[in-house]
């Protein structure tokens, strides 16, 4: 081909990728990677908001004080046996792990990453208080253990519940389409219209479910204040309000399995439920470890449905970490301190998109 | 050619000129839509403050009064976030309690030189609206209001028990009558005698405040929680034989207690003077539930008297006085138009704060009235703080967990008095 004179711009692959990423990760650059590390920045400091927006010069450098403030106390002992559920389970979890690898069922990756969360779980909850000693935020801790019993009733909660309407629903057709369309619905609506129409259900004057329970002869639960059920309020509307969006992740991995298998299936009468247990469930494993995972990092940012339903109670028994933190930066004006918090729950859900990129890359091998 | 320039250069001048100067204005009270332009007509906290400010929007020249979102339930921490991001509303709404948070660190505008010129007259207001806006002796606000605790009062229950002499009712005078007052109502119509709001924002701290006061202690002096104490729980227990004896329900929020009370379900409602214009309304109406209602002071169950007390006040972010003359004084005059309106406001069912007002014929002549003047007396709140909204929240936390969650009343008020010292401590 003739080469024109006064060649034009010769782009490598390299050079234009380049470029078009360019956009990108500027954007990325200035609100995402800037302003999390300065608020690694902020968590060094004593920050008052609004003390510093009217002097920038009323910010002192306190080193790790703020992470100790919140997450350590005086005289901190460290027991086997401090808190037995959890480290119970977290020994559990890191026997289970060593038998799984040693039997051949789950890979080295996957067994460490499994075992390393288990010991953790040994580790973190046996430190306590000793003899006169005390948290010096006694309602820091509890608050991340609402939040992992959050995202430990509600990452379940969606999952099996999309799972089992993915698998009803799938087909042709009008009223699966119709019913498809109506699940997925709850999920285009803001918290606040969620939080607004569970708080009427869960009204014991006029709600839905007082009215059923009462109509069945049952005195109405107030749902809302009362310790037991203030946690499972929240859950139930948070599992209303998120089943689309892993409702139609799972119609996908159904709709990818090959109908071959069924139709083999079924020559050996496994139909139904039995064709679910054996063809669908084992098919859509990577579709649920990507569902759970991304549910547990959505829910450990939990935070409207805590402070417009429960006001994080009672007796703080709903109060979860997000809205720790808003409330330390927001009410208290405590940036500091709120940001060591944040950083906190960055390392946790860092953790866990760690253990999905593991677990992923694992299914490639 | 040169007079389509000139025109064109007198058209633009004269549209500039045209453009009002736009006043953006936070506040809560919620929303209220179609509040209209009569002041006098207007029900209700929200519709009440909003046709007055329709009303100034329209009757001074030159201003255009933009309302920002008016909800009450992040209101102090979107305020927080828009002066923490340079952009505060050019007026904005505030109760006393956060005075200190705010101008401790210099935030409002000081008033004190420019409110005559404005055409406010400070020396109208009462003695405790004129502390309730001073700041190191500097004026920072307009008041508005003193609001406070009472006791609404279903006349047909307490009649019904035998609880009314002369037309008012027999109030308790300590924690055991008050709890043979609420067996006696309960003998005799199967309701409840109290409803309050114990489980949602903080009307059931209020309750134990006053009661604390009562007994000539407080939560805190100074940099010192005085919170676990016998006072305290002298207080809580006043409560708690209610909820003990099935006479109260500690589980209603602010929405059901309320509910509960004009329905009938309950002789006495606590809750604030903002609803006293509402329940006159409601009573009014031919339907079942609450018919005959009566406003009357918080009782005094121990020594002396007091009920929970606090005031809305209006206030400039001192950005705009400092960078924005135009706009300040126009903010003035927004602030001057509503104290101007302070009758309409006290329809609510609050105190005025103008001594002109408080002494007209027009205000004495607003519904129920006559039936709380004792209120300004008894009028108290905690001592001023910068963390008055935590210390609150802690409380809030401690005592529903006694009365929600069946924890020792020793065991909330250790932690509540460690939470709060934390809290003075940072």
């Amino acid at each position: 081909m003739p080469q024109h004179q006064g060649a034009r711009l010769v782009l490598s692959q390299g050079q234009a990728a380049a470029i078009l990423l360019l956009p990108f990760l500027t954007i990325y650059a200035v609100f995402l990677v800037y302003p999390f590390f300065k608020g690694v920045w902020i968590s060094l400091h004593d920050w008052n908001l609004m003390a510093v927006a009217f002097n920038p010069d009323a910010k002192a450098y306190v080193g790790l004080s703020n992470y100790e403030r919140v997450m350590w106390g005086s005289n901190i002992t460290w027991g086997a046996w401090a808190s037995p559920a959890f480290q119970f389970i977290g020994l559990a979890g890191v026997v289970a792990s060593a038998w799984l690898y040693r039997t051949g069922r789950a890979g080295k990756v996957t067994a460490l990453a499994m075992g390393g969360a288990a010991l953790l779980l040994f580790v973190l909850p046996g430190f306590h208080p000793g003899e006169g000693g005390r948290w010096y935020d006694r309602r820091f801790w509890p608050t991340v253990g609402n939040t992992i019993l959050f995202v430990g009733l509600a990452v379940p909660g969606v999952t099996i519940t999309a799972m089992l309407l993915a698998a009803a629903l799938d087909g042709e057709t009008r009223a699966k389409a119709v019913l498809r369309t109506l699940f997925f619905l709850s999920q285009v609506l803001s918290v606040t219209v969620v939080t607004l129409i569970w708080q009427i259900m869960f009204s014991p004057r006029q709600g839905l479910i007082a009215n059923l329970t009462q109509l069945f002869g049952g005195s109405p639960i107030v749902w809302l204040t009362a310790e037991g059920f203030a946690m499972a309020s929240i859950v139930i509307a948070t599992i209303w309000w998120s089943l689309g969006i892993a409702m139609i992740l799972f119609l996908a991995g159904i709709q990818d399995i090959s109908k071959d298998l069924y139709e083999a299936g079924a020559l050996d009468n496994a139909t139904g439920a039995k064709a679910f247990w054996y063809i669908t469930l084992p098919n859509l494993k990577r579709t649920i470890t990507l569902v759970v995972v991304l549910q547990i990092i959505l829910h450990f940012q939990v935070f409207g449905q805590s402070h417009l339903m429960t006001n994080g109670g009672p007796n703080d028994t709903t109060q979860v970490l997000v809205r720790y933190i808003y409330q330390t930066a927001f009410r208290d004006s405590e940036l500091g301190r709120a940001s060591a918090m944040a950083v906190f729950l960055f390392v946790i859900m860092g953790g866990f998109s760690i253990l999905q990129f593991v677990l992923g890359r694992e299914k490639d091998q | 050619m040169k007079h389509v320039i000139l025109g064109a250069t007198a058209l633009t001048l004269l549209a500039t000129s045209a453009v009002a100067q736009e006043v953006t204005l936070g506040r809560f009270f919620g929303d209220c839509e179609d509040a209209g332009t009569d002041t006098s007509a207007s029900v209700g906290e929200a519709c009440i403050i909003q046709s007055i400010i329709n009303a100034a929007d329209a009757e001074i020249d030159g201003l255009s009064i933009n309302t920002l979102p008016t909800d009450w339930g992040n209101y102090y921490d979107q305020i927080v976030a828009a002066y923490a991001g340079g952009t505060p509303p050019n007026v904005h709404v505030m109760h006393r309690h956060r005075v200190p948070e705010f101008a401790n660190i210099g935030a409002l505008a000081d008033l004190t030189d420019d409110l005559e010129g404005a055409g406010i007259d400070p020396s109208d207001w009462e003695p405790a609206a004129l502390e309730a806006v001073t700041y190191n002796e500097r004026i920072v606000g307009v008041p508005m209001d003193i609001h406070a605790n009472l006791w609404h009062v279903n006349m047909d229950l307490m009649e019904a028990a035998g609880l009314v002499e002369d037309g008012a009712p027999i109030l308790p005078s300590s924690p055991e009558e008050m709890l043979e007052h609420a067996r006696m109502v309960q003998e005799a119509t199967g309701q409840d005698y109290l409803a309050a709001d114990f489980a949602e924002f903080p009307i059931g701290v209020r309750v134990a405040l006053a009661l604390i006061w009562q007994q000539g202690a407080n939560i805190f002096e100074g940099d010192t929680a005085t919170i676990d104490t016998e006072e305290t729980r002298n207080a809580i227990s006043a409560i708690t034989q209610l909820f003990d004896a099935g006479l109260s329900n500690p589980q209603l929020n602010y929405a059901d207690s309320q509910q509960a009370f004009l329905n009938g379900e309950a002789a006495v409602l606590v809750n604030g003077t903002w609803v006293v214009d509402f329940y006159a309304a409601e009573a009014a109406r031919d339907d079942e539930g609450l018919n005959s209602y009566f406003v009357a002071d918080f009782p005094t169950l121990f020594d002396e008297g007091a009920t929970w007390a606090d005031s809305h006040m209006w206030a400039i972010p001192s950005p705009v006085k400092a960078n924005d003359p135009d706009t300040y004084a126009t903010a003035l005059q927004v602030l001057a138009f509503i104290n101007d309106h302070n009758i309409d406001w006290a329809r609510t069912g609050h105190m005025a704060v103008r001594t002109s007002v408080l002494e007209s014929a027009e205000y004495a002549a607003l519904p129920h009235r006559e039936e709380y003047t004792g209120t300004a007396d008894i009028a108290r709140d905690t001592p001023p703080s910068v963390r008055y909204g935590a210390i609150q929240d802690a409380l809030n936390r401690e005592l529903q967990a006694i009365w929600l969650t069946g924890k020792s009343v020793d065991a909330a008020l250790a932690d509540a008095q460690s939470d709060v010292q934390d809290l003075l401590d940072r």
